[in-house]
């Protein structure tokens, strides 16, 4: 099981047999706020971050976000309003219970049954006088959950049972009390009353219990019904570990993989994600022709050492760490880029590039990193993005409050944001919308974060485990921080590259979101992540290593197309997942097929989409792609779907059509050349596609040239029109 | 890198809700057709039509004159009548003074982001910027009403449901709910000859048997596998669909005229104004009609902190007969009854007149148009000081105003959306619609 900062999953197998449950309340046991009535608040929503949870409480009671705070709640129910909303004395008449019950006008309408157990507890608690739970009571522990993993047949159901365990061994059910949640909701369902049910379609999925902050899983598997013979996984190709990993879960889950891909199909796939671009017709008949067993590998050694390596893959971190130019000024963002493209083109290994990141100093026009601290000015603000950019942990909620599916609190947030405390800045801060000044970054003598409620200065301290024992307390902080981060004893850190690029080349990653691991999000094959992040690891860090590993696996070279053992797979990889060609991508593909460059702004003639630097520069095409928008806040949104201005876009815009139509462009030429409509609708296959076109597909084209009147130019146009049009040229296949 | 968040904004604890399976494959799809109907079944769909004055108005050349004021204050302006009895409008706005019984001039919503960045986000969002951001900032962190628009009410027959002509506010954006619910832009100026709304019809030199000759070559040689089981998520079963969308919004009449103003009578589109902005309105006349629920027409030139007067006298006259030809046309089609209209921007300006004859930013009192969609006309709502310096009566927000825009287009302004790492959101934090506008 992987590492977790709580500690809280991985004990979980073993206690569950430890100790039986006993029953809930026991009649003669008092009735205690923190113990007994805030976990009702929070199993019927009172303190959710919809209605009195809210930081701005609702209609003037405010709860602390499920019950973190159980002094403040405290204080909210019984002190303030003038004390009216307990009344000690006719507990029924309380306002509390009255508008939980709806019995008086209750926004939240009725939360509470006037009959039920919740109500007896919350009116006994009154009329004893409101007492806290006291300071020396039991302690919560840990939750356990039973099962902690089950097989499930389709549309099976079963019930959980979570029990609390306190420091002086007592237990309590609490399986009434739990919130439930499923990581795949929509192959496992988990109602209110924690009853798991199973759908219709084979898979996984983790469901979590969560109970006054802390939460335990059961994992639940459902296999695809039907025996498959047990030699069908001996005997297929194990190229190097990942397979082995793949095949194993296929194996567990009954799945079958798809059969390898074709040649032109791996070819196409191969040349988009290593490079971002189509092969020439060229480049794709010689590796057709290829008949050397070791192609495909010589192919990938080949294009990771193509200068459009190194612009395709720092295209993709620019959505990660270029801010607004109008925010923090045109050369430093550009000066940023420029660092980020030679990073690539030096396969600079990664933990060196975070450390560069992460410790960022000297001038915003000269050191590219520094821009970033330009940008994200306070300790707060730079914090999360660092853990969640490179570690994959999402720290915003615990700015504010407990994070509500894990185990951060704002101790920790802050704590984690005092490593930045100290970063100072010399010269001109931010003034858009120019904001054109040199601002240089350095880590000054001075610099604390205080906790917001208490005000105590924190101490920098890493979110698990410990600093390396030799840190230098004069030294800049951050240091500290970036070897914490990236030393060989921290998975996180490996384990969320390793998953992003594992994304890039295999659709969705193995935790999806690729930058939110966290034991509520479980990997959909943790063993997979491990190995592929110490693999990472162990091979210094080089992402190119990385890319070559996963596309030498079998599991990456396999067809997209299902068959009646993985065609409701979408998460374990048993086939080729498409993708839409990104923005950029898609735009280069388009001016290689017509053979006409774009002309940017701000960028040198004849630049490529992938080459600009900053989203601000126009582009309709690149816009109506799903490029992030540059307004945006955080500024890493893109995305990957499809939408109806796109089909507009393809077929209409007049920007795909002076490309087609230009006499300067490949329609033109082929139509000038003497080249026979056969071996012109060929070249055309091969732009778009990068493959031969089928006898079919050749008759048609050839047929068009043949037509009364036949414009020859028009035909070539109106063929590489439709073929852009395909969804063969939009997706990675 | 794939950041693969579900820019549905659902997340998988909401797919609970909806039932297993309900989004696997192109359930999508479906949704967003679920979404294109009518809020109140039968009755015409309302729709809203966003003039955003870039830059920040003046209230006091516009709609809040204050002719008792000190030189210094009051400008050179007069207050002039207006079609309803005691209400007074600044000189400029003579056309929208004489339709005066047709409008409601909000004299009362103010904020505190005096800066253009801000102030737009503000405004068209319902929600302040979350840090603070720099004049010329750029920014979003909360859905623009017309993507929510988008988002909850869609469009039929392939419309995008969202226009911003002709560019999108720095604020306009989608934010968390997605790109697809980004504006459709059209940034070409229909006062010319050659407009065309983009995209929507084949390229000008494609006539028409070679334009359906090339569909029907795409079908023949699409021999792309498809893999039509729904569980599969073949996200090319998506894309077929936008193409089928496409085809239907290409060869819909109903929407193709919507987007041809040669259609118009010349007389109405010289009524209109001829010149980009004017043809503008007449657009988004024209778009509301054919059943687009959100328009927004950005104006920019409103930051006066030189030369006010000047700009005035040149540009207004111009720009409000256009939004008074646009009201009046509605009206007289009907049309204003299930129509918002609203001319803002970010803020209004300072009260004493700078050196360079210009106010600077100032949001503590601004004017804000409103027309149509059930909005009583002839009212003004709120007023600021004597003086013109704050907001003093009916002090409203400009969530209020958010909210008012949402309950009209049938959108509860309380409802909660989540972004894609599960994080319930407000529509508007203060879901209270502006009870004078909503008759």
């Amino acid at each position: 099981m992987r590492a977790t900062p709580s500690g809280l999953v991985i004990f979980l197998g073993v206690l569950t047999l430890a100790a039986p449950l006993t029953s809930g309340a026991e009649p003669a046991a008092p009735v205690t706020f923190e113990k007994d009535v805030e976990p009702i608040l929070t199993r019927a929503g009172c303190n959710a971050g919809a209605c009195h949870g809210k930081a701005s409480g609702q209609n003037g009671f405010k709860l602390s976000l499920l019950g973190f705070d159980p002094t403040f709640d405290h204080m909210a129910i019984a002190r303030e309003a003038g004390g009216r909303r307990v009344l000690p004395s006719i507990p029924d008449q309380s306002l509390f219970l009255q508008k939980a019950t709806a019995e008086l006008p209750h926004g939240g309408g009725r939360r509470i049954e006037p009959d039920g157990p919740f109500y007896e507890t919350l009116r006994r608690w009154i009329a004893d006088g409101l007492p806290r739970t006291p300071a020396d009571a039991p302690k919560l522990e840990r939750v356990v959950v039973e099962p902690a993993e089950r097989t499930l047949g389709r549309e099976e159901a079963f019930d959980l049972r979570v029990a609390a365990h306190f420091s002086d061994g007592s237990t309590q059910d609490v399986t009434h009390l739990a919130a439930y949640g499923s990581s795949e909701s929509t192959l496992v369902a988990v109602d209110a009353e924690g009853r798991v049910k199973a759908g219709p379609i084979a898979g996984e999925a983790t469901i979590s219990a969560r109970y006054e902050g802390l939460f335990a899983n059961c994992d639940v598997s459902i296999p695809l019904p039907g025996e498959v013979d047990a030699a069908l996984y001996d005997a297929l190709p194990r190229s190097n570990f990942i397979d082995d990993h793949v095949w194993a879960k296929l194996k567990k889950l009954g799945l079958t993989p798809s059969a390898p891909a074709g040649d032109a199909t791996y070819l196409r796939r191969a040349y988009l994600d290593v490079i971002g671009r189509l092969p020439t017709p060229d480049e794709a008949r010689a590796f057709l022709d290829d008949s050397a067993p070791d192609k495909r590998a010589r192919l990938v050694d080949r294009l990771l050492e193509r200068p459009e390596y190194a612009e395709h893959w720092a295209n993709k971190w620019m959505d990660l760490l270029r801010p607004n130019p109008y925010r923090v000024g045109i050369k430093a963002v550009f000066n940023l880029d420029g660092w980020i493209r030679d990073a690539f083109r030096r396969n600079l290994p990664y933990d060196q590039f975070v450390r560069e990141i992460v410790t960022a100093r000297g001038s915003t026009f000269e050191q590219g990193p520094a821009t970033i601290f330009r940008d994200h000015r306070e300790p707060i603000e730079i914090a999360p993005v660092v853990s969640q950019l490179f570690l994959g942990i999402r720290l915003d909620c615990a700015k504010c409050h407990h994070h509500p599916f894990e185990s951060w609190g704002q101790e920790q947030f802050y704590e984690f944001a005092a490593f930045f405390a100290r970063v100072d800045r010399k010269g001109t801060g931010l003034s858009p919308p120019i904001s054109g000044s040199e601002e240089v970054v350095f880590s000054g003598k001075k610099g604390s974060v205080e906790h917001p409620l208490t005000g105590e200065a924190l101490p920098p301290k890493p979110l698990f485990g410990s600093l390396p024992p030799d840190v230098d307390p004069e030294a800049d902080p951050r240091e500290a921080l970036a070897r914490w981060m990236t030393a060989a004893d921290n998975p996180y850190f490996a384990q969320v590259m390793a998953n992003r690029v594992w994304a890039d080349l295999m659709g969705p990653g193995i935790v999806d979101p690729v930058d939110d691991l966290r034991a509520t999000n479980p990997p959909s094959n943790g063993p997979l992540l491990d190995a592929l992040a110490v693999d990472f690891r162990d091979h210094g860090y080089d992402v190119k290593h990385l890319v070559r590993t996963i596309m030498a696996s079998s599991a990456y070279a396999l067809s997209s197309e299902p068959n009646d053992r993985n065609i409701a797979d979408t998460r374990n990889y048993s086939r080729h997942y498409r993708q839409r060609l990104r923005a950029e991508t898609l735009l280069d593909a388009i001016s290689d097929a017509t053979g006409v460059p774009d002309d940017f702004d701000a960028a040198p003639p004849r630049s490529r989409a992938v080459n600009i630097w900053t989203n601000r520069v126009p582009s309709l095409f690149l816009d109506t792609f799903g490029r992030p928008d540059p307004n945006q806040d955080p500024p890493c949104e893109r995305t990957s779907d499809t939408a109806v201005v796109q089909a507009l876009h393809l077929m209409n815009a007049p920007g795909v059509h002076e490309k087609l139509a230009s006499d300067e462009g490949q329609a033109a030429a082929l139509a000038k050349g003497d080249k026979s409509p056969r071996a012109i609708v060929e070249e055309l296959y091969l732009l778009a596609y990068s493959r031969l076109p089928t006898d079919e597909e050749r008759t048609v084209g050839e047929s068009l040239f043949q037509e009364p009147g036949a414009d020859r130019r028009a035909v070539v146009e109106d063929i590489l029109w439709a073929l852009l049009n395909v969804p063969e040229f939009v997706f990675k296949d | 890198m794939a950041i693969s968040r579900n820019c549905e904004s659902t997340t998988r604890r909401d797919c609970l809700r909806l039932g297993l399976g309900a989004l696997i494959g192109g359930g999508l799809v479906d949704a967003l057709r679920v979404r294109g109907q009518a809020a109140i079944p039968g009755a015409r769909p309302t729709s809203c039509i966003l003039i955003w004055m870039d830059g920040g108005p003046s209230h006091y050349e516009t709609f809040d004159p204050k002719p008792e004021a000190p030189a210094e204050i009051r400008g050179k302006f007069d207050a002039i009548a207006t079609s309803v009895p005691g209400v007074r409008f600044s000189e400029p706005m003579k056309r929208l003074a004489a339709i005066a019984d047709k409008l409601t001039i909000v004299r009362s919503i103010r904020h505190d982001q005096g800066n253009h960045g801000a102030g737009n986000h503000y405004m068209i969002t319902g929600a302040p910027p979350r840090i603070p951001v720099g004049c010329g900032a750029f920014v979003s962190f909360h859905p623009s009403m017309g993507a929510v628009a988008a988002h909850e009410r869609g469009a039929e027959g392939g419309l995008p449901a969202y226009f911003s002509i002709p560019s999108m506010l720095r604020s306009g954006g989608p934010n968390f709910l997605g790109a697809k619910y980004a504006p459709f832009v059209v940034p070409d100026d229909p006062n010319s000859a050659k407009f065309r709304v983009r995209d929507v019809a084949p390229p000008r030199d494609i006539a028409s048997p070679r334009a359906d000759g090339r569909r029907s070559l795409r079908d023949r040689l699409d021999h792309f596998k498809r893999f039509a089981d729904k569980s599969a998520g073949d996200p090319a079963l998506a894309l077929d669909e936008y193409y089928e969308q496409g085809y239907e919004l290409m060869g819909s009449r109903q929407a193709q005229r919507a987007f041809d103003l040669s259609l118009e009578d010349d007389r109405l589109r010289d009524r209109y104004g001829r010149n980009s902005f004017g043809q503008r309105c007449l657009l988004a006349r024209r778009l509301v009609e054919a059943g687009v629920p959100f328009v927004t027409l950005n104006e920019g030139g409103w930051d006066h902190h030189v030369s006010l007067f000047d700009g005035f006298e040149k540009r207004m006259p111009s720009f409000e007969g256009s939004i008074a030809a646009l009201i009046q046309d509605l009206d007289q089609r009907g049309l204003l009854e299930s129509t918002l209209v609203l001319a803002l921007g970010e803020f209004g300006r300072t009260p004493k007149i700078n050196k360079d004859a210009g106010r600077d930013h100032w949001s503590n009192a601004m004017s804000v148009l409103v027309a149509g969609c059930g909005t009583p006309g002839g009212q003004v709502v709120g007023a600021t000081d004597a003086r013109g310096y704050a907001a003093s009566e009916r002090v409203l927000s400009p969530e209020n105003l958010a909210a008012t825009v949402y309950t009209k287009l049938g959108i509860d302004p309380g409802k909660i959306l989540h972004t894609p790492s599960g994080r319930p959101t407000y529509l508007v934090s203060d879901p209270t619609p502006i009870r004078e506008l909503m008759g």
